[in-house]
């Protein structure tokens, strides 16, 4: 039922369904239908138009009621059709799996017989098959099934190649499985979504190729009638009396049109990634439906007020980031930190209008800019600063550097978007940005592909494309997470100097403590799209307030503390399309009471620290005026 | 500029240059130049060597480049001199001496004389002959009967024949006859089908494959030079398609128009021509074995079939009904008397009911297309219907032309009761010759796929072969229809009328009996 | 990559061979001899045992197999009967219009396709987005042959703005505007299955690759939106677009039979049906191993191509 119900959300699948559906209980009634012989001629009433009297549609150059031939004449065509590309289906992909799965020389030999039909014109093909074979409906679908085995062999034993390397394969191998068994438990499943859509794209193809042998003048045996052989019929007389042709020519469209948008819907609903709607195309800019009235502007760099981002999928929402503020001055380093889903990254996102829409809307707050606000910005204004005044550095620079351009052309192109400057300057100023982020052999490096530097060159490629237009703020999201602990430190220092050289504003983003420890001048803690918590590095460091915050540092391995205990936080955090009233944090914490679990707690403290938390770790108060 | 508005004003630019170029004045039609004749075929030309040919599409360029020494008179199947002015015939028939006609010259500038008809039949006829590998000539046998071709003097040239052979004078008038410049094969060699050089009123300009074949005037014709220019001769093999060329212009002369496109040129711009040609079209039936092996299921058949539906709904008049096996396009040799079978499903369900064969299994033989089938699908549906009508239970078999001829050349037996089939012939002898005698059974070298067998028919068809005399021939021929028609080996179904279109710009066209296209006095404005 | 090339080729060698196998077979196995064929009606056992004879057909096929395919390797394709002339001269004539009108059909295909699958994605569940959906799906659903006579019924008969049929005007014409006119609606009409097949399988690779972490790199940037469509995200779609474009080449070329015969277009594809119905071994033979030579060939392009547009392929 949720399939369906899937399905039938898209529309165009929907109407196909709906097309298809009416055609075959035409098809299906055709039986008991009160219709005429659809082989019995009458010569002196052949052509007739459509609607004239005794024959709805007409006849055909025999004098054959069209109606009748037109409903016999699907009912044959989808059957030739489905049986054409089940046998192809099956065939085609039992040899695609196997060289797939085994390989080698196997793989080598099936796939070159494959290249060979490939390479033969498939309509002499089945001409020569049907000649061969002689005549026939039967035989022409044989021809055309036969034709159509190398293509599916090919397209999944593409799918199946990439499949038999993953790990569960490995797995199931190690497990002691037969191979028939894997073959059919472990790939199948795993391989029969692109096998149904290529099969239901092949049955419009099916009935199109026997109307063309049809065509050549090999199709089916008369009087039966087939969508094809009354198209190729009716052909001769097409000036003349073109209802003739239009007509199941008209059906084969319905039928291959409603077929292939099932079969889209079809893919649809059967992958998991469009089942989640993540393979929406995401806009350029993210939605934005603010209702409640704007904040009004500060004076701060860059200022985050009362952010709200969701993600609308379905008829659930997803309140990913819920009500955030914060806010960099020049020089500063912010670094926001959380555990992964907590919203700091839709948060980082959301500042230039990045969150991918759909599914993300913007639905309250403000990012404001030098106090413009840039959340109800236009899309020019917006991408004028993207990548000059605000830039990004993202996590894992394998997937964030396009791996089909040359580093120093990304990097060059990164600042002729914003400047009118020629190539050649550009790439003079890409190989200066290479050495600023100390990238040894600046100006051979800047003619590699990103699969050709280690993962710490390609951050550095990553920091220097956010500094190729000298921006106010650069927004680091998880930026060492993907390397190892020396490259970090490395990048981190890197970071640093930058941000002391050329005033930078930092917002750092992280589940990682000790990294913020090194770079951050303040933190805010983020849990479940809220900040829980905020305040001076040290001093939320030495003396965290809030449960949550006092856990997440206890995570942090100390260097040189020995086998010290890692207290993992029991529990997982919230789904943020449910959240619970009062804190968050309530079900997992473990000093939590019963008013923890209602209204609203708010954040606040005195001076630059404060926490939502009812029951804080320690007295803000009294810290603040120890460490003021 | 966001990517919306960019696509948006893509696809606005786009349209506003479809838009511009469709509404510049393309004249694409332009108007077919005058004195030139653009002529319609149903295929492109397998080669413009006579000897080489079989097909009538073939033929129909050839005539206008080539002469034989015989010809048919216009509007009959008789033939008259062309490059012989007048013969001589030994009393035993076995000897024929031809008087050449003076002053015709190849296009090539050289001679006609009599060494080049000893030079082409010796080409043709002898293994030894040194040009001999520039076939095969499929049609060889039209001229087995010759024993020698010897040139008596330069302008005399005398056959000898290994016995009396009445259709000998009608077969040189047939393209295989025709003559072709001795020096051209030398030069040529198996090439000449692509280089031809005949005597005719036209000489070749050009073929490019699939696109034209084309022909000038010749103006050193020994006879009046033709009145067009030039010929084009285009190959569109889509019947639609032809028909949508001489709508719209491009061509100005259609052969073989479909039946049902014919109302499409009922206007004045356009000319129909009809004729009536040596055409017959028949049913085969297995007469050794099955239903048919009884007279009276034969006639059941001949009577049960709608042969006017067929000629007037199917084939939309192009075509009349036959009564018996030789056509009325051979006039001299054709019975008057012979009336079709009449379309009585009564009778024929009583002839049924007579023999006990109600619900008899039939396997009929019906072809995708092929020379002279006419529209053999929709003619085997509706002949299968028919035969339903009358208590037969009828399958169709459809083949493409040439499995056709492999299923149905070799004999029907142990395959199918009934097969399509259709002829055309230059002379009464050939069909009934090769497709009804005894001797002419598919294990003796002949066409008769059904097996009839008829000693009077067999003694009547040798008698008219070695007769010389054309009256005697008749008589034979006649008795001989009378027979055939009664005992009904055959379902004869249409003798087709061949037709054309021409456009208002062409004058002075008609069609000839023979099928040929003779285009010399056909005038271009 | 000169010897990625090199090798490729020498790997296409086998390939041809089993070609030069399958297509001799099949010429074997069909029933209907060239004889037949020839003489039509008078086929008479003495007249086809003669005909075979002066064709070398009454050698045993395993020999004759190798006679084929030896005076094959040394450019000698045989005569065909059916047309009597060299097959060779008739390929290459014959080839050359093909080449022209399935050329322009894939350049156009895959423009249109392309280009349509892109604004397609872009615009997601837009306006455009459903009206080139819909297109589409009306190009791959209607026959290529009805399509085109249809097209002729219009544009030729009726508005009579366009040449019914053949490559360039009887008369006069014959240069590269003629060809155009002559062109335009048999290359449409080949390409609409081909186009539809490009567009959807573009649309979803495009939507498959912009939502991928360097589309949003792009965007963070401040890359216009253009560049990001047509350059970063196009540039990675055409990864997955180019191997099905070197498919639909193949399709293109088979369909193109039909279309040069609802086109009077003296291509390759018309010739070869004509061929195989009357049995003329040798211009089959050589017609399709030149014609899968060609794609063999092309296919050995569209990899090389994908190898310099992906540089992560190990060439």
């Amino acid at each position: 039922m949720h399939f369906l119900t899937l399905l039938f959300r898209n529309q165009l699948a929907a109407l196909g369904a709906v097309v298809l559906g009416a055609i075959l209980v035409a098809v299906l009634l055709t039986p008991v239908l009160p219709l005429q012989d659809p082989n019995a001629t009458a010569t002196p009433d052949r052509f007739l138009s459509p609607f004239a009297e005794g024959h709805l549609l007409g006849t055909d150059h025999l004098g054959r009621d069209l109606l009748s031939r037109l409903l016999h004449g699907t009912l044959l065509s989808l059957g030739v059709g489905v049986a054409a590309a089940l046998i192809a289906g099956i065939i085609g992909s039992a040899i695609g799996i196997v060289a797939g799965y085994v390989g080698g020389r196997t793989d080598n030999i099936i796939m070159r017989g494959v290249d060979m039909l490939m390479a033969f014109p498939y309509i002499l093909l089945a001409l020569a098959i049907v000649a061969a074979l002689g005549p026939g409906l039967l035989n022409a679908l044989i021809a055309v099934a036969a034709v159509n085995i190398p293509f599916f062999a090919r397209n999944i034993r593409g799918v199946t190649v990439g499949l038999a390397g993953r790990e569960f394969i490995d797995a199931a191998r190690l497990s002691g499985m037969s191979h028939t068994r894997i073959i059919l438990t472990e790939l199948l499943p795993n391989v029969l979504p692109v096998i149904i859509i290529a099969m239901s794209t092949t049955v419009g193809w099916m009935i199109l190729e026997t109307a063309g042998l049809s065509f050549l003048g090999l199709g089916s045996q008369p009087p039966q009638a087939d969508l094809g052989s009354m198209l190729g019929e009716a052909r001769s007389a097409l000036i003349t009396y073109p209802h003739v042709s239009v007509i199941p020519g008209l059906m084969i469209f319905l039928i291959v049109m409603s077929v292939n948008l099932l079969g889209d819907g079809l893919r649809d609903a059967l992958d998991p990634r469009l089942r989640s709607g993540a393979l929406s195309r995401p806009r350029a800019i993210t939605l934005v439906e603010r209702e409640d009235e704007v904040p009004a502007a500060t004076d701060d760099l860059l200022a985050i007020q009362d952010l709200q981002t969701q993600f609308h999928v379905g008829d659930r929402i997803y309140r990913a980031v819920g009500g955030v503020s914060l806010a960099v001055r020049p020089g500063e380093c912010l670094g926001l930190i959380g555990e992964s889903g907590s919203g700091k990254s839709v948060t980082a996102l959301s500042v230039m209008g990045l969150v991918s829409s759909p599914p993300g809307v913007i639905t309250g707050g403000a990012v404001r800019f030098q106090g413009t606000d840039l959340i109800g910005a236009r899309y020019e204004a917006l991408r004028r600063m993207r990548g000059d005044r605000v830039a990004y550095i993202f996590q894992d620079p394998l997937s964030t550097l396009h791996p089909l351009y040359r580093v120093g052309d990304q990097l060059a192109e990164a600042i002729r978007s914003h400047h009118k400057v020629g190539h050649k300057e550009a790439r003079e100023r890409a190989v200066q940005l290479f050495e600023d982020v100390r990238i040894p052999n600046a100006k051979s490096r800047i003619d590699n592909y990103p699969h050709e530097m280690s993962g710490g060159m390609r951050q550095r490629v990553g920091i220097a494309m956010a500094l190729a237009n000298d921006p106010d703020v650069i927004i680091a999201d998880e930026p060492t997470t993907a390397l190892d602990v020396t490259v970090q430190a490395q990048i981190l220092s890197l970071l640093n100097d930058l941000r002391r050289d050329r005033g930078l504003a930092i917002l750092f983003i992280t589940h990682d403590f000790g990294v913020v420890a090194q770079l951050c001048d303040r933190i805010a803690v983020m849990y479940a799209g809220r900040i829980v918590e905020e305040g001076p590095t040290t001093a939320v460091l030495e003396r965290p307030a809030h449960p949550y915050t006092k856990r997440l540092i206890a995570c942090v391995p100390e260097l040189g503390g020995g086998r010290r205990e890692l207290a993992a936080i029991t529990g997982l955090p919230p789904v943020v399309n449910d959240l619970p009233p009062g804190c968050a944090f309530a079900p997992r914490c473990d000093k939590v009471r019963a008013d923890c679990k209602h209204g609203e707690i708010a954040l606040a403290g005195p001076g630059a620290r404060a926490v939502r938390c009812l029951y804080p770790e320690a007295d803000l108060q009294k810290g603040e005026e120890t460490t003021a | 500029m966001t990517f919306s508005d960019w696509t948006r004003r893509g696809l606005l630019g786009a349209g506003a240059l479809a838009l511009g170029a469709l509404s510049l004045p393309l004249s694409a039609t332009a108007q077919t130049p005058p004195n030139v004749l653009i002529v319609g075929q149903i295929a492109e030309p397998k080669s413009l060597d006579p000897a080489a040919v079989t097909a009538v599409n073939d033929f129909r360029i050839l005539v206008n480049m080539y002469e034989g020494l015989t010809r048919y008179k216009s509007g009959t199947l008789e033939p008259e001199p062309a490059l012989a002015t007048e013969w001589d015939i030994s009393e035993d028939g076995t000897e024929y001496t031809f008087h050449l006609r003076e002053g015709v010259t190849f296009h090539d500038g050289t001679p006609f004389d009599a060494e080049a008809v000893k030079f082409n039949f010796d080409r043709m006829l002898k293994e030894d002959h040194p040009y001999h590998d520039t076939g095969p000539f499929p049609l060889s046998f039209f001229f087995g009967a010759v024993e020698g071709t010897e040139a008596v003097d330069d302008m005399t040239v005398k056959f000898t024949l290994n016995a009396p052979y009445a259709p000998f004078l009608s077969n040189l008038a047939y393209p295989t006859g025709l003559m072709v410049s001795p020096e051209a094969i030398k030069t040529h060699g198996k090439e000449v089908g692509r280089n031809p050089v005949g005597t005719g009123p036209f000489k070749f300009v050009e073929w490019k494959s699939n696109e034209r074949v084309v022909v000038d005037r010749f103006d050193s014709y020994w006879g009046d030079t033709a009145k067009a220019e030039a010929v084009v001769f285009r190959p569109i093999t889509d019947a639609n398609t032809r028909v949508a060329e001489m709508l719209a212009g491009g061509i100005d002369l259609m052969v073989e128009v479909p039946p049902t496109s014919l109302i499409q040129f009922a206007g004045d711009q356009y000319a129909l021509h009809e004729q009536a040609g040596p055409h017959v079209w028949f049913l085969i039936l297995n007469a050794k074995e099955g239903p048919f092996a009884d007279k009276t299921l034969r006639q059941a058949a001949n009577y049960a079939i709608n042969k006017e539906a067929i000629v007037n709904d199917v084939l939309e008049g192009t075509a009349t009904v036959a009564a018996g096996p030789t056509p009325p396009a051979f006039a001299w040799a054709y019975n008057e008397d012979l009336d079709p079978y009449p379309y009585d499903p009564e009778k024929a369900k009583a002839l049924i009911a007579e023999a006990g064969a109600e619900g008899a299994e039939l396997t009929f033989y019906v072809t995708e297309g092929g020379s002279g089938m006419l529209d053999p699908v929709p003619m085997g549906t509706a002949i299968q219907a028919d035969l339903e009508a009358v208590g037969f239970d009828v399958a169709i078999e459809t083949y493409e032309w040439n499995t056709f001829l492999g299923e149905v050349n070799p004999g029907l037996e142990g395959k199918a009761d009934m097969a399509e089939m259709a002829w055309m012939t230059n002379d009464p002898d050939t069909l009934p010759y090769l497709g009804l005698r005894s001797d002419a059974w598919p294990d003796k070298g002949g066409f008769n796929s059904g097996y009839y067998s008829n000693p009077k028919v067999d003694e009547l068809l040798k008698a008219a072969r070695t007769a010389t005399d054309q009256d005697e021939r008749a008589k034979l021929y006649r008795e001989m229809q009378q027979i055939v028609h009664d005992e009904a080996p055959w379902v004869f179904v249409a003798n087709w009328k061949q037709n054309a279109v021409t456009n208002d710009r062409v004058e002075n066209f008609d069609l000839q009996p023979s099928f040929f296209l003779h285009l010399k006095d056909v005038v271009k404005n | 990559m000169g010897g990625y090339i090199i090798k490729r080729l020498i790997s296409a060698i086998p390939v041809l061979l089993g070609i030069t196998i399958i297509v001799f077979l099949i010429m074997s196995l069909i029933p209907g001899d060239p004889a037949t064929a020839i003489l039509g009606s008078y086929a008479t056992p003495e007249n086809v045992a003669k005909i075979n004879r002066d064709l070398g057909l009454d050698k045993p096929m395993v020999q004759r197999y190798f006679i084929w395919l030896f005076n094959m390797v040394q450019g000698d394709f045989g005569r065909s009967y059916s047309l009597n002339r060299p097959v060779i001269d008739e390929v290459l004539e014959r080839f050359t219009a093909t080449l022209v009108l399935a050329g322009t059909s894939f350049v156009l295909c895959s423009i249109l396709g392309i280009l349509a699958g892109v604004v397609s994605a872009a615009r997601q569940y837009g306006w455009a987005d459903k009206a080139i959906t819909f297109t589409v799906l009306i190009g791959i659903s209607v026959p290529s042959f009805f399509l085109g006579m249809m097209m002729i019924l219009l544009f030729a008969v009726n508005l009579k703005w366009l040449p019914v049929s053949g490559m360039y005007a009887i008369y006069g014409g014959g240069d590269l505007w003629d060809l155009a006119k002559h062109l335009v609606m048999p290359a449409l009409a080949l390409s609409a299955v081909a186009t539809g097949v490009i567009a959807r399988l573009a649309r979803s690779a495009m939507l498959e690759v912009l939502r991928l972490d360097y589309i949003r790199t792009a965007r963070a940037k401040g890359l216009p939106e253009r560049r990001v469509i047509m350059g970063h995200a196009l540039r990675a779609a055409m990864v997955s677009i180019i191997p099905v474009l070197g498919i639909q080449a193949g399709f293109v070329l088979s369909g193109s039979v039909y279309i040069e015969i609802v086109f009077q277009w003296p291509g390759a594809g018309r010739m070869l049906v004509d061929a195989i119905l009357s049995r003329d071994l040798l211009l089959v033979q050589g017609g399709v191993v030149f014609i899968a030579a060609c794609y063999v060939l092309f296919n050995i392009l569209v990899d090389v191509a994908q190898s310099l547009l992906d540089p992560r392929i190990k060439t």
